[in-house]
């Protein structure tokens, strides 16, 4: 078919990719609305959508649930292109402990199947049970558990995508060790969705672990905890990960142990003798609970940003993120091995706050990154800028990918 | 660009095709110091090949600079007289990513050997290219933190080559391979310019993971002239199990079982008959019965309590499958042998044929049992002895190809039996490497996992970096195929 500007969307999708339930986006707030929702059933159906985009001049924005697009401002229409009609399994070989699965399906369902074999995900970041595993290699946000397990981009180990211009990829494979060609994959994962459509992913699964441990201490404040974190963060053992939350007024310290029952016994004596604090233990239904809560506080709220520096400069780095926003009720997720905190908040006066936390933050040599805020703001304007290389060699990456710019 | 070479064709006589005009080598003499620049043909011949022996090019210089500033000036030099740059570490490389090139100047980072600064609180290293792997851990211990990616060539292998090659180990199936330990990297680009990407701990949740796309890049983006890598806590506890097996094939399947099971073993690795047979004749014998078929080394490590019953488990694994023993290493000696012995095990080799060419490829770890029984196949019928030691519980194999390459019909069948090993596990789900990287060796195999659409897609990535094709061309990449044309065969045919 040859597109001109004037062919409408529906000439080259199904109906059905049309049909206003098969989005499954949410609303989206990026200063205009989508001209159009469509969900194509096919990575075919990809390749059409993106072609009638650069032939049409048209944006398109990739998204799984849309839950984590709050980054973005759209300066042109735009068409939301949801992965929500390409679900499911494609290859699950148990016992070589991988999983290949469509971009829409979502992690639940995802966890349901490889928790039949004992198998897991070992990832936990915000919204985790909503997210689908095109949107989780698409954010490449891990969650804290990134601590024992790795990050998400260690663990893809292959991806199908169509490009923005509608060239349709192969990366990787779907073994544990390739190294046949440039690592395409680590560019790919974290990209969120400006580089090409994520249509399947690849991925390294790892055993249940026989016992979930989760150790708590609480605290009127949270950098009366970090003594503790820390010194947990340079023992001897690798927690699964370690976080401190600050959540409606509550501090706590949470670690995470998993292993055979003796194992985490011992872990857990371990660093209660290091730390020299005794922890509250719990497994099952409620450590779960608290694990859930945790991870998704924040969830809705309008601010949502990433403040980052070295590990040993938690505790001034929470200085800073607590400083910039005194008065404002908001929630902490520090990962304590890794340095970074989530906040999110809500309410007026945000860009301030922002802006001061940034200085107090890189003045630590750390970054800000925002990726949620109302719409009268801009994302990018109140993160730490890039540097200068960085940020060339990452256009000239995105020029690649998607030389006529048709992702937003 | 250079074009690609073929096996011991060019410049094996110890003469530089093209010499560097004396006006350049002057040039390059003042910023890194006359002895730096090497120009001798006698003593060029030390870089005429890396680990992968069948090619040999003798470079028009070496060029051995001491700082990221000297490495950026001699780039910016020799890119300005349209000279190819070919980085170096050790060379111990085994797919020919450090061969020069006919017009080529080799830049070896054996100089910039410091350990620029270790952060104990933060698990971090700083380093230049020139550490040797082994020597990072023995730095960190005191700290109580080691450097997890340990390739067989750790004891020679720089951190350099690592980043480059995207190195693996052994000890990678439980902690995974370089890209997860790299952090940050200076970096000279083309011309000379220098680059920081990421670094201090890593780029978080703002930009594209430039780091992840650099390493195991293999010299053709530029050179890595800082690192900076994550450490990890020493394992307070290891045990080494040594399972004997009559055929590989009952091996083969005790590692899927282990797997299977729910363990993590820190390594399964599996030791052939013929590896056994050479390992115990040399110097490096550890106690492997030469009468086995195969022998299998599983190591657990963390904490103390509970590697005893993980290692119970993994017995009864081996057991069922049919191991007719299973030892375990209760002396720390022991167990320091047994693993000497296995990365030692291709110099073990030249006991069996003078020349050796290590494979490299991964399987879907379920298909090992048939893959391992093809294999055999595919030796027998080209009448080539092979011996296997690989990564079992990664399905990273490396089939090693005995031979004497003054028999040519024998360096012929090597190569047809090479490549249709690569073709079988590409077959199976696999792909043609695991983490020797493609070099010169498996350039012409790329086809066989991309297609050309992928293989413009990396072209372009690397015109990004090197737009005039002058960092370690002729590696990776295929040439473009001509329409209609058929695959390019391997490095003979």
């Amino acid at each position: 078919m040859t597109l001109g500007s004037a062919t409408p969307l529906s000439d080259v999708v199904s109906p059905e990719a049309l049909e206003p339930a098969s989005g499954g986006s949410a609303r989206l707030a990026l200063g205009r609305e989508p001209d159009a929702y469509v969900s194509p059933g096919s990575v075919q159906e990809v390749v059409e959508v993106l072609e009638w985009a650069r032939a049409t001049s048209s944006a398109v924005l990739p998204v799984g649930t849309g839950a984590h697009v709050g980054d973005r401002r759209a300066e042109r229409p735009y068409v939301v292109l949801s992965t929500a009609r390409m679900t499911g399994i494609e290859i699950y070989e148990p016992a070589d402990l991988t999983l290949t699965a469509k971009a829409g399906t979502g992690l639940a369902e995802l966890g349901g199947m490889t928790g039949e074999h004992r198998q897991w995900l070992p990832f936990d970041p915000m919204d985790a049970a909503k997210r689908t595993l095109g949107g989780l290699a698409a954010t490449g946000v891990t969650g804290p558990l990134w601590a024992g397990y790795g990050h998400v981009r260690n663990h893809v180990l292959g991806m199908t995508v169509v490009c923005g211009d509608g060239r349709a990829l192969r990366l990787g494979g779907r073994v544990v060790k390739n190294v046949a060609g440039f690592d395409l994959i680590k560019p790919m994962v974290g990209s969120r969705g400006r580089l090409a459509v994520i249509t399947a992913v690849t991925l390294r699964l790892f055993p249940v672990p026989t016992l979930d441990r989760v150790l708590v201490l609480e605290a009127a404040d949270l950098v009366s905890l970090v003594p503790t974190a820390r010194a947990v963060a340079t023992a001897r053992t690798l927690p699964a990960s370690i976080v401190l939350s600050l959540s409606t007024g509550a501090a706590s310290f949470l670690v995470r142990l998993h292993g055979a029952d003796e194992t985490v016994d011992a872990d857990q004596r371990m660093l209660e003798a290091h730390a020299g604090v005794s922890f509250a233990a719990k497994e099952g239904t409620e450590a779960e609970a608290l694990l859930a809560a945790t991870r998704d506080a924040g969830a809705d709220a309008e601010v949502l940003l990433y403040a980052s520096t070295l590990p040993s400069q938690l505790g001034a780095l929470l200085d800073s993120i607590q400083g910039a926003l005194r008065g404002v009720d908001c929630v902490v997720v520090a990962d304590v091995a890794e340095g970074c905190a989530r906040v999110a908040f809500s309410g007026a006066g945000y860009s301030d706050a922002v802006l001061e936390m940034c200085a107090g933050v890189e003045a630590l040599g750390g970054t800000v990154a925002v990726h949620r805020c109302p719409i009268d703001a801009s994302p990018a304007a109140l993160s730490t800028p890039l540097s200068p290389d960085a940020h060339e060699i990452g256009e000239g990456v995105k020029r690649i990918f998607d030389p006529s710019g048709v992702l937003l | 660009m250079s074009q690609p070479p073929t096996p011991g064709s060019l410049g094996s006589a110890g003469l530089p095709v093209l010499p560097v005009p004396p006006k350049i080598v002057k040039r390059l003499s003042g910023i890194v110091g006359e002895t730096h620049v090497i120009t001798d043909p006698d003593r060029l011949l030390v870089y005429e090949s890396d680990g992968l022996t069948a090619y040999r090019v003798t470079p028009r210089a070496v060029v051995l600079p001491g700082s990221t500033d000297e490495v950026a000036r001699v780039v910016e030099i020799l890119h300005a007289e349209g000279i190819e740059v070919v980085p170096r570490g050790a060379g111990t490389g085994l797919s020919g990513g450090a061969l020069a090139t006919e017009n080529g100047v080799v830049v070896g980072m054996a100089r910039m050997n410091r350990i620029l600064e270790i952060d104990p609180e933060n698990r971090l290293a700083r380093l230049q290219p020139g550490v040797v792997n082994a020597h990072l851990t023995e730095a960190t211990r005191p700290h109580g933190l080691y450097y997890a990616p340990d390739p067989s060539s750790q004891s020679t292998c720089t951190l350099g080559g690592n980043v480059a090659e995207n190195s693996g180990g052994p000890h990678c199936l439980k902690y995974g391979v370089t890209s997860r330990y790299v952090t940050g990297l200076t970096v000279v680009l083309a011309g000379g310019r220098v680059v920081q990407l990421a670094g201090a701990g890593g780029a978080r949740h703002a930009s594209l993971d430039l780091v992840g796309l650099f390493v195991g890049s293999e010299g053709c983006f530029g050179i890595a002239t800082e690192i900076e890598v994550r450490l990890l806590p020493l394992a307070e506890g290891v045990r080494t199990l040594l399972g004997i097996f009559e055929t590989m094939e009952d091996a083969g399947r005790a590692v899927t079982a282990i797997m299977a099971s729910g363990l993590m073993p820190a390594a399964i690795e599996i030791v052939d008959q013929a590896t056994i047979r050479a390992l115990e004749a040399s110097v490096f014998a550890a106690g492997y019965p030469v009468d086995a078929g195969a022998a299998l080394v599983v190591e657990f490590d963390g904490t103390e309590v509970g590697l005893d019953a993980d290692a119970d488990r993994a017995e009864k694994c081996c057991l069922a499958e049919g191991a007719r023993e299973v030892q375990r290493a209760t002396e720390p000696e022991h167990r320091a042998a047994l693993w000497t012995a296995r990365k030692k095990a291709f110099g073990a080799m030249g006991r069996i044929a003078p020349d050796l060419l290590v494979q490299d490829a991964t399987v879907p770890r379920t298909k090992l049992p048939e893959v391992l029984v093809r294999i055999a196949q595919i030796g027998e019928s080209y009448d080539i002895k092979i011996a296997n030691v690989f990564h079992a519980g990664d399905g990273n194999l490396h089939p090693n190809l005995l031979f004497d390459r003054q028999n040519a019909s024998e360096l012929e069948r090597v190569e047809h039996a090479s490549k249709e090993i690569m073709k079988l596990c590409v077959e199976v789900g696999g792909t043609i490497t695991g983490e020797h990287g493609v070099g010169i060796d498996k350039r012409d195999y790329m086809p066989l996992v991309h297609n050309e659409t992928e293989l413009e897609m990396l072209r372009s990535v690397k015109e990004l970096f090197d737009p005039d094709g002058l960092f370690n061309p002729g590696k990776v990449l295929p040439s473009r195929a001509a329409p209609g044309s058929e695959p390019p065969a391997g490095m003979i045919s």
